[in-house]
């Protein structure tokens, strides 16, 4: 019996050769309409078809300033975030690249800058120590950088180039100075754009300009800039191939022996964390199937047929690892067993489509009454997500994030006309509220759901958060 | 149905008994070791029966190459079925005097004497003639999506330890719950009167199934053991019938499917009111008496309760109202109903799982009385949640801790209810009520076979062949009280805490 | 006390009191906040000290905040304002990428620009009212207290939207209390003049009433280093009966209102406010009303009620106080 070919792989890597031919004009129109048919779905997908795209935006569009290119990938995020407004991995690669688009302007300017300017180096330096995220590189990246003007367009990059914000690095270093700064907005000379339409005489200091006034700079620049910001995206597109080998990292310290595990549906991010805590340990995973909609995946998943997502070959079928040749007793379960299992559980893991500022998530449905089962029991509920997931977005209304699939997974035709006569609800994601979660698991760490914000506001800045919305523009 | 493909690679390494079998196995069924030949062979014949589609194709193709073991164990079977039958049916009619007036009582479950012939081929299924139609009948036994609870899977899992290479595929935390069930009448010692016979059968595959109708049908089909019963010279029937005409037909019961609180509430009254009779008592008449208190005790605690129950319970459903149900409960469906005759227009919010889907049955109904349904699965449930104003559920038992002892499933709707702030009304007749409580839902549950779970082709076929892998499909939990808020009994609605007072008051003052 | 109203006198020209600047700086635009009132009093101060070394200023703005502390029953909000100022100060006399470090540069900029900050703080108002309309659905009622105008405004913003073609409709609940009855009264009116229902209840009607709201949304006077706020007395009965009937209870408030001060129950916060709301009489008393003004009296709400604070820079969990705090002052 040959599986169901439901997996993203073919269209993403279809859509990837695509783009080697295809105009750019051709590629967005390709990617809006296969994400306005759920042909790349998934929120891992979605960010790696974005980026792509982006990346051919930026190599082969004809920009001659910082600010026409972000102008333009304005557009294209928003009519990518238009045409799947629910996968919110969309939208968070447009924000990265746009603020990596407006990084790039800063510190080519601030190179010019620092050429006169004074050997304590600039105050980014000084917010690097207290930056909250965990920097892989040593903090000294941001002085290496400010001394070696002009010269970091080598072909050395990870030395010699300013770390952008990949899966190493954050925002952290550039935006810890827009966080100090912003109660002082209220006395500042500066002040914020939003803050002073009536510009102020400034005795100290240059304001943050706008990437137009960047223009003529960048005109000989182009070029460097060009590669720069492909550089940039192609870190973006490391990061997604190893998020998960990088939040598996991380298995070992959550997960001991001989403990019962719960999860469910079939995500290869807690696969691939299991597996990786199964190379030491033994322990029980339980797995709800959950029901209708993801159960193939799950009894697939369990019968050891979990697709291998890294797999290049379109024709073969490669597989992961199966959980239990790694030695874990696997028990399937059905979505209704959760409440009474409970109790035996030590720990709850959830993966997620998506991760919102306040801490909450969207995750495959049934993941609510499992961190609410887990609440009642003080089960300690941990879930795995890459940074690529998390969203500045603000959802006002959580039910706007919820999609809904076909009632015909839950009443067949088989059950003849039944379908017709009521209303069937089959929604195929559900809002977490961040009380619900003890601990996210990032390819960053792991942090506590109040700290989330921050990790957040490293990763985008404050003007590309709405850049789909204009009218929370200003 | 890969019948015939996926087992044969298996057979290979199996002895040459074991091969024919799987012309007739379903799938997943390869690997049964030999150990477990006989059980088996039992298993493979109830397996037939009961997968459905294959049935009636291995029932008609097998009147020609007829003569696997199989067919020659089941047929062996049949014919020792029909002795015992015979002998049953010739100590009833020595007890004649008594039957007639018994037998339009309860003619469902009473079962011709000839059933033994051709009725047990079905496996006492022969008395629900429509039952097995659409059990055989391929297109009609698959929309029915209730799948069959027959045992087989458990044949396996206690064959484990004989073979060492099995693998135990049981759940380590219910490991105390799994036990063999009888799942043919050829195991039942011959004490068992055919009525119990058959009402086993019948609940062992769940054709009798919720807590209410088994305790009915067990109570008719006692009143057939009582009428059929006489006192052996030297005995009386206080002391005799209970010990040793009772207590067989209880075990038997229990050994096809474990007994339900409320069978056991009233297996004790039952026994009190054998015990209560005076030994100068003509037998004929104190039997009569025994199967007159039987119909006064089903009278009282289960149709008038369950009308009381409706009664007060529909009047709580005001216009407007939405509420929310869990599964199916035959006294919520009642509610429902009476609420909706009298006028009443309210919203049904049906919430359902897998693998039972009994809630889509009572969506059905609902529809097809014109009534405002939605439908969703616990996938569903917390979207509508917020637009529910109550919460009617039913219950298995309730324990005398306060907790609800119910249908899997019902504590999550129950704690989602909860957390949205809706009221949660359990509807429960006292019989449900026990002395018992319940913290958890693992000391106290039961487990059904785990091939229910497995859906014909999917993904999880052979799912016995992956090692490490453990399906658990158990068919209670617990619900907390604090969730509970109202208890809805003949009498009189009551806060979870109340429940062991009225457990007294019903069950235990004679 | 003595010491500390003991100003040095060559360092100010005139008669200066703070507390007196305070007040009239507070009653002469009733939409300014105690905050930013402090500010501009320093401001004032700045501008008339004849102070020269950044010493001397700098004791001065020290010793005179701390004197007008002293002379405000709740000292807690103004305390951000004179916090911030001098937090402002320092930070400018760092010598850095984005300040000269000339001391005489930052004291022209303050004290030319006393208008503008005004300015400014009024317009976070704007942008927080911008940010909140957004969590105001259609259909949605939402329960307010106190006379705040941030949530005043954020509610006629969203009355707004619905004028402009929109489809919100809203309603609110308006707990009104009687000692302050007049400042609920502008914004009620308000409301009103733009079409938004509005229902008038007392306190004791909370309770009854939070099943049928969405959602409370209240201002506050303080933020404290955990998140928790001091707002007009009620508002913590509030919170915690929105917690109860589990309806999220946002916070409209500027960022300059975040001040660095742990409060951690009443109590506690009794400790710098003392109000004497309660007083035990061993006989009858014809007025039973403290002798504080309760018009101006606050409690404290700790910061696991709160949903979320909508600032002028969008909406912030409450972890996001401390650390805001955390860099204001590792200046």
């Amino acid at each position: 019996m040959t599986p169901t070919q439901k997996g993203y792989a073919p269209n993403l890597t279809v859509f990837k050769k695509s783009l080697k031919a295809a105009s750019v004009e051709t590629s967005i129109e390709n990617l809006i309409s296969l994400l306005k048919r759920r042909q790349i779905k998934n929120s891992r997908p979605c960010a790696m078809a974005t980026a792509e795209l982006l990346r051919i935006v930026v190599a082969r569009d004809r920009w001659t300033d910082l600010g026409k290119l972000i102008a333009h990938i304005q557009d294209v995020g928003r009519r990518l975030v238009e045409a799947q407004p629910r996968e919110l991995a969309v939208g968070n690669i447009v924000r990265r690249v746009l603020g990596m688009i407006r990084d790039e302007g800063n510190e080519d300017r601030k190179n010019e800058g620092s050429d006169s300017g004074s050997a304590t180096g600039s105050p980014q330096l000084e917010f690097s120590i207290p930056a909250p995220t965990t920097t892989k590189r040593p903090p000294s990246s941001s002085l290496r950088f400010a001394s070696t003007d002009g010269v970091h367009f080598t072909e050395d990059r990870p030395t010699t180039r300013p770390p952008l914000m990949t899966s190493h690095t954050s925002y952290a270093v550039a935006n810890n100075v827009p966080v100090q700064q912003s109660m002082f907005n209220l006395l500042s000379a500066t002040g914020s754009p939003n803050l002073t339409p009536s510009g102020a005489n400034s005795p100290h200091g240059d304001s943050t300009p706008h990437p137009f006034a960047l223009s003529e700079k960048m005109i000989n620049s182009t070029k460097d800039l060009r590669a720069e910001v492909v550089n940039g995206i192609e870190e973006i597109l490391d990061e997604l191939e190893q998020v998960d080998d990088q939040i598996a990292a991380y298995a070992l310290e959550h997960i001991h022996s001989n403990e019962v595990i719960l999860t469910h549906s079939s995500s290869v991010t807690v696969y691939k964390f299991l597996l990786k805590a199964a190379d030491k340990r033994k322990f029980t995973v339980i797995i709800a199937e959950s029901y209708p909609n993801d159960h193939e995946e799950t009894h697939l998943a369990v019968m050891g047929k979990m697709k291998d997502p890294e797999s290049e070959e379109e024709d073969k079928e490669t597989y992961l690892k199966s959980l239990q040749a790694a030695g874990i007793t696997v028990i399937l379960v059905t979505d209704a067993s959760i409440f009474a299992i409970m109790s035996r559980v030590n720990k709850v893991i959830l993966a997620t489509h998506a991760v919102i500022a306040n801490g909450g998530l969207v995750a495959a449905a049934g993941a609510r009454i499992i961190a609410r089962a887990a609440k009642a029991h003080r089960t300690p509920v941990i879930v795995l997500s890459g940074v690529y997931k998390l969203s500045p977005e603000h959802p006002f209304e959580f039910e706007s994030l919820i999609e809904y699939g076909d009632p015909g997974s839950i009443v067949g035709y088989e059950d003849g006309t039944l379908v017709e006569k009521m209303e069937v609800d089959n929604p195929l994601y559900d809002y977490v509220p961040p009380d619900l979660v003890d601990l996210y698991i990032t390819n960053l760490g792991s942090h506590a759901p109040s700290y989330l914000y921050r990790i957040v506001a490293d990763h985008y800045k404050p003007e590309d958060v709405n850049f789909n919305n204009p009218e929370l523009l200003f | 149905m890969p019948s015939t493909d996926s087992p044969s690679a298996v057979e290979t390494s199996q002895p040459e008994v074991a091969a024919p079998l799987a012309q007739t196995q379903p799938n997943g069924k390869g690997k049964q070791p030999e150990g477990a030949q006989q059980s088996s062979a039992n298993t493979e014949k109830s397996k037939s029966n009961s997968n459905g589609k294959p049935a009636g194709n291995a029932q008609e193709t097998s009147s020609t190459k007829k003569l696997t073991p199989a067919e020659l164990k089941k047929k062996a079977k049949e014919e020792k079925a029909a002795r015992r039958a015979q002998t049953v049916a010739a100590k009833e009619a020595e007890s004649a005097p008594a039957a007639p007036e018994l037998s339009p009582a309860g003619p469902s479950t009473v079962p011709q004497p000839a059933g033994g012939t051709s009725g047990s081929q079905q496996r006492g299924d022969g008395q629900k003639g429509s039952r097995t139609q659409q059990r055989t009948g391929g297109p009609v036994g698959n929309s029915r999506n209730l799948p069959f609870r027959g045992s087989q899977k458990v044949a396996a899992a206690t064959a484990a330890p004989v073979v060492p290479k099995k693998e135990d595929k049981t759940v380590e935390f219910f490991r105390h719950l799994y036990r063999q069930r009888t799942t043919s009448i050829a195991d039942a010692s011959k004490e068992v009167h055919p009525a119990v016979l058959a009402l086993g059968l019948q609940m062992g595959n769940y054709t009798i199934c919720g807590s209410c109708a088994r305790l009915v049908a067990m109570l008719q089909a006692f009143k057939s053991v009582i009428e059929a019963y006489t006192t052996p010279p030297g005995n009386s029937l206080t002391r005799h019938l209970t010990s040793h005409v009772l207590s067989p037909q209880i075990d038997y019961l229990a050994s096809c499917r474990p007994i339900s609180i409320s069978m056991g509430n009233a297996i004790r009254w039952l026994k009190l009111e054998i015990s209560k009779v005076d030994v100068d008592t003509p037998e004929a008449e104190a039997k009569k008496d025994l199967c007159g208190a039987i119909d006064v005790f089903l009278q009282e605690r289960v149709t008038y309760a369950d009308k009381l129950i409706a009664k007060k319970a529909a009047g709580k459903i005001k216009d407007g109202d939405v509420i929310m149900t869990y599964a199916k409960s035959s006294v919520v469906q009642r509610t429902l109903l009476r609420a909706f005759s009298k006028g009443k227009r309210f919203k049904v919010i049906v919430v359902d799982s897998r693998p039972l889907h009994e809630g889509k049955h009572l969506a059905a109904a609902l529809v097809n009385l014109g009534m405002d349904v939605q439908y969703c699965l616990l996938n569903g449930l917390v979207h509508v949640i917020q637009n529910v104003t109550k919460v009617l559920l039913g219950a298995h038992a309730m324990m005398s801790n306060g907790r609800l002892f119910a249908r899997v499933g019902t504590a999550i709707v129950a704690m989602e209810a909860n957390e949205a702030d809706k009221p949660v009304i359990v509807l429960c007749e006292t019989i449900k009520f026990t002395e018992r409580v319940a913290l958890d839902s693992i000391v106290h549950n039961e487990i059904a076979p785990a091939d229910e779970l497995v859906t014909p082709g999917g993904p999880l076929t052979n799912w016995e062949d992956m090692k490490k892998l453990q399906i658990c499909n158990m068919m209670y939990d617990v619900t907390p009280a604090e969730y509970l808020h109202m208890i809805v009994t003949e009498s009189g609605n009551v806060p979870p805490t109340a429940v062991p007072v009225l457990h007294r008051m019903g069950n235990e003052s004679g | 006390m003595d010491s500390v109203g003991n100003v040095p006198p060559k360092t100010l020209t005139g008669t200066f009191d703070i507390v007196e600047t305070y007040h009239r700086i507070l009653e002469d635009d009733p939409e300014i906040t105690m905050p930013v009132a402090a500010i501009e009093a320093l401001v004032e101060l700045l501008a008339q000290t004849d102070a020269v070394t950044v010493y001397e200023t700098l004791d001065l703005i020290q010793t005179q905040s701390a004197f007008l502390k002293m002379n405000i029953p709740n000292s807690i909000p103004l305390q951000a304002g004179t916090e911030l100022f001098q937090q402002y100060i320092l930070s400018c006399l760092k010598p850095s990428k984005t300040s000269s470090g000339n001391f005489e540069a930052v004291r022209q900029h303050l004290v030319s620009n006393g208008r503008l900050f005004v300015h400014r703080a009024k317009n976070a108002r704007d942008m927080i009212a911008r940010h909140g309309q957004n969590y105001i659905r259609d259909g949605n009622i939402v329960l307010t207290h106190g006379g705040s105008r941030v949530v005043g405004a954020l509610l006629r913003k969203a009355a707004d939207v619905k004028r402009a073609g929109g489809n919100v409709r809203f309603k609110v609940i308006y707990v009104v209390k009687d000692q302050r009855s007049i400042e609920c009264r502008t914004v009620i009116d308000s409301l009103r003049a733009k079409g938004i229902p509005v229902a008038e209840i007392d306190e004791g009607t909370v309770a009854y009433a939070m099943r049928k709201v969405d959602m409370v949304i209240v201002g506050a006077e303080g933020v404290v280093e955990n998140g928790g706020i001091i707002s007009r007395l009620g508002t913590f009965q509030i919170a915690q009966l929105a917690m109860a009937a589990k309806k999220p209870f946002y916070v409209a408030v500027e960022t300059h209102k975040f001040v660095r001060e742990f409060i951690l129950s009443q109590d506690d916060m009794e400790s710098d406010i003392d109000q004497k709301i309660i007083r035990f009489e061993p006989d009858y008393v014809e007025d039973p009303t403290p002798k504080t003004p309760i018009r101006n009296a606050v409690d404290f709400t700790p910061p696991k009620y709160i949903a979320a604070l909508i600032t002028e820079n969008g909406p912030n969990v409450v972890a996001a106080v401390s650390e805001q705090l955390i860099f204001l002052y590792s200046v």
